[in-house]
């Protein structure tokens, strides 16, 4: 097999590589590094490779190996974190000149549990300034492209999260979902995009986007890998006081039989979710709407609540949070902000107390309405994004009449969910004719993302939805 | 509800405990010209209409799971 067929290959072929003696940790910790020396000129995804820690994480995964010590199916994998993620020792930039000096003291949690599979962390990847924005366009540390098209944007926040995975540079990484920050940019480059229940990954080691908001979540090529990495990262962490007290299963999404979704119920919001967006886009979700319902599963029509308000709220809650946090640095180096972000920050001072309370009390509404939905449907199915990954530069899209900002486009399918705290998860849809990767978006019950795996999987095993791998060389 | 001036955003900083803010990022809340941002002015207006909407006793979000 050629390194560049060893570097698109899911984690469990890699594990099983690793498994049968095929390829050492060291020489596929090395394959990835080689790549990224060849090619993130070009991704801009990473902005910190921790080399020396790979290649000493690789050598101890040998070992074990060797020795004959039980391994982990993510024992000796690459992986790598979106840059707001600490890893002890390492720098944590935040995608901002505000952190350029931000040594880690200690290992987020997730980074300890994936320390704990064995796997190997390849290193920190770019994002938009603090996450505080959908394009990934970053003035410091370069803007990350798209693996299809390196005119366009990888999209973000987790923009190197995408990237990276997308030019075969890491095989999986994880990133932080806001308001469509994983899924969407996992989406725009044809790969597998999760944003859990809210709490089930511990958030403790992340610098803030917005509490109330924040998800950390997984970029891989196929489900099972993001099944896997749910299922070894999740774990109820007391010093995180949002973490989730419950168990996280070992997944098993096996599809059996001709109509594997028999007695699954799949909810269509038409109003909202299929209003204002690229025709061929609408045209793959209803293609995967078919598809489903052939596996077997009910395709119900439901309705969501109003949407009228969603940005309002989400806004509302993200920019006093985000004063909050940053207000020891606005003081100490306020000046080092890039100016959208300060120009964010700054609205966060003018809401009133009254109107962030409103703000979470109407997320509150949201949940139990959603909730509400869910007595009726097993899960949702939305298209991921209205539109495909844009050109760099671009401020605005115009659908059906109405002009929108790109980023307020990009997200419009994704915020809700960071507001309800509900499960989501986006797998290809299939490409569209300007030859980019579309995607659609399952949402679950809270806790549920064992049914998000298995219809995503559905999905991901019908070959008309199947998209060709990129050719960055 | 009256539009908002952008002496009452200056007033905020100088009379509330709050962080300073340069005089173009004022402007730029109070009539948006960089396209940096939403205006405070819209975004007030979309909040007022949200005022008007009850939610009962409904308290805030918080966890999706009570421990």
């Amino acid at each position: 097999m050629s390194d560049q067929s060893i570097a698109f290959q899911p984690i469990s072929a890699l594990s099983r590589l690793l498994e049968t003696g095929a390829l050492s940790a060291v020489e596929l910790t090395d394959l990835y590094l080689k790549r990224i020396q060849q090619l993130d000129g070009r991704a801009c995804s990473f902005i910190t490779v921790t080399e020396n820690l790979a290649r000493q994480s690789a050598l101890a995964a040998d070992q074990c190996r060797m020795q004959g010590i039980s391994r982990t199916a993510l024992s000796g994998i690459p992986y790598a974190v979106k840059d707001l993620i600490d890893v002890q020792g390492v720098l944590t930039t935040a995608g901002s000149r505000v952190f350029h000096d931000n040594i880690a003291a200690e290992n987020a949690f997730l980074v300890d549990r994936m320390a704990q599979t064995g796997a190997v962390m390849l290193g920190k990847l770019n994002l938009h300034e603090f996450a505080y924005g959908t394009t990934g366009e970053n003035e410091v540390y370069g803007t990350a492209v798209n693996a299809y098209d390196e005119n366009r944007l990888a999209c973000g926040s987790s923009s190197g999260s995408a990237a990276a995975v997308a030019f075969g540079l890491c095989p999986a990484s994880f990133g932080t979902d806001t308001g469509g920050s994983v899924r969407v940019p996992a989406a725009m480059s044809g790969l597998v995009g999760l944003k859990p229940t809210l709490g089930r990954i511990s958030t403790r080691g992340v610098t803030p986007c917005c509490w109330s908001l924040d998800h950390v979540g997984t970029v891989t090529r196929t489900v099972s890998d993001a099944a896997l990495l749910l299922s070894s990262s999740a774990c109820y962490d007391s010093l995180d006081p949002g973490s989730a007290n419950l168990p996280c299963e070992q997944y098993n999404i096996a599809l059996t039989g001709t109509r594997p979704l028999s007695g699954l119920r799949i909810g269509i919001a038409e109003r909202f979710f299929f209003e204002r967006a690229d025709s061929e886009i609408l045209a793959a979700t209803e293609s995967v709407m078919r598809s489903l319902a052939r596996a077997g599963a009910d395709i119900i029509k439901v309705e969501m609540p109003s949407m009228e308000h969603c940005r309002t709220v989400s806004l509302t809650v993200q920019m006093p949070e985000a004063l909050s946090f940053h207000s020891r640095y606005l003081t100490e180096r306020g000046d080092l902000y890039g100016k959208d972000f300060r120009a964010g920050l700054a609205l966060g001072q003018c809401l009133l107390a009254e109107h962030y309370v409103r703000a979470k009390r109407f997320m509150m509404l949201y949940r139990q309405q959603t909730n509400a939905v869910f007595q009726d449907v097993d899960l949702l199915l939305t298209p991921s994004s209205p539109v495909i990954a844009p050109e760099r530069g671009t401020a605005s899209v115009t659908l059906d009449g109405v002009t929108e900002a790109i980023g307020n486009a990009m997200t419009r399918y994704t915020t809700f969910f960071n507001m309800t705290g509900h499960p989501a998860i986006t797998v290809p849809s299939g490409m569209h004719s300007e030859g980019l990767p579309m995607g659609v978006q399952l949402v679950g019950r809270y806790f549920d993302e064992a049914t998000l795996f298995k219809v995503a999987t559905a999905i991901e095993r019908d070959d008309a939805f199947r998209i060709p791998l990129p050719q960055p060389g | 509800m009256k539009s908002l001036e952008k002496q009452t955003l200056v007033n905020i900083c100088e009379q509330m405990a709050a962080h300073s803010w340069s005089d173009a990022e004022l402007n730029e809340l109070v009539a948006p010209q960089m396209g940096i941002i939403t205006g405070l002015q819209d975004l007030l207006k979309a909040l007022d209409k949200l005022r008007q909407i009850d939610l009962g006793a409904l308290p805030p979000a918080t966890n999706v799971q009570n421990k």
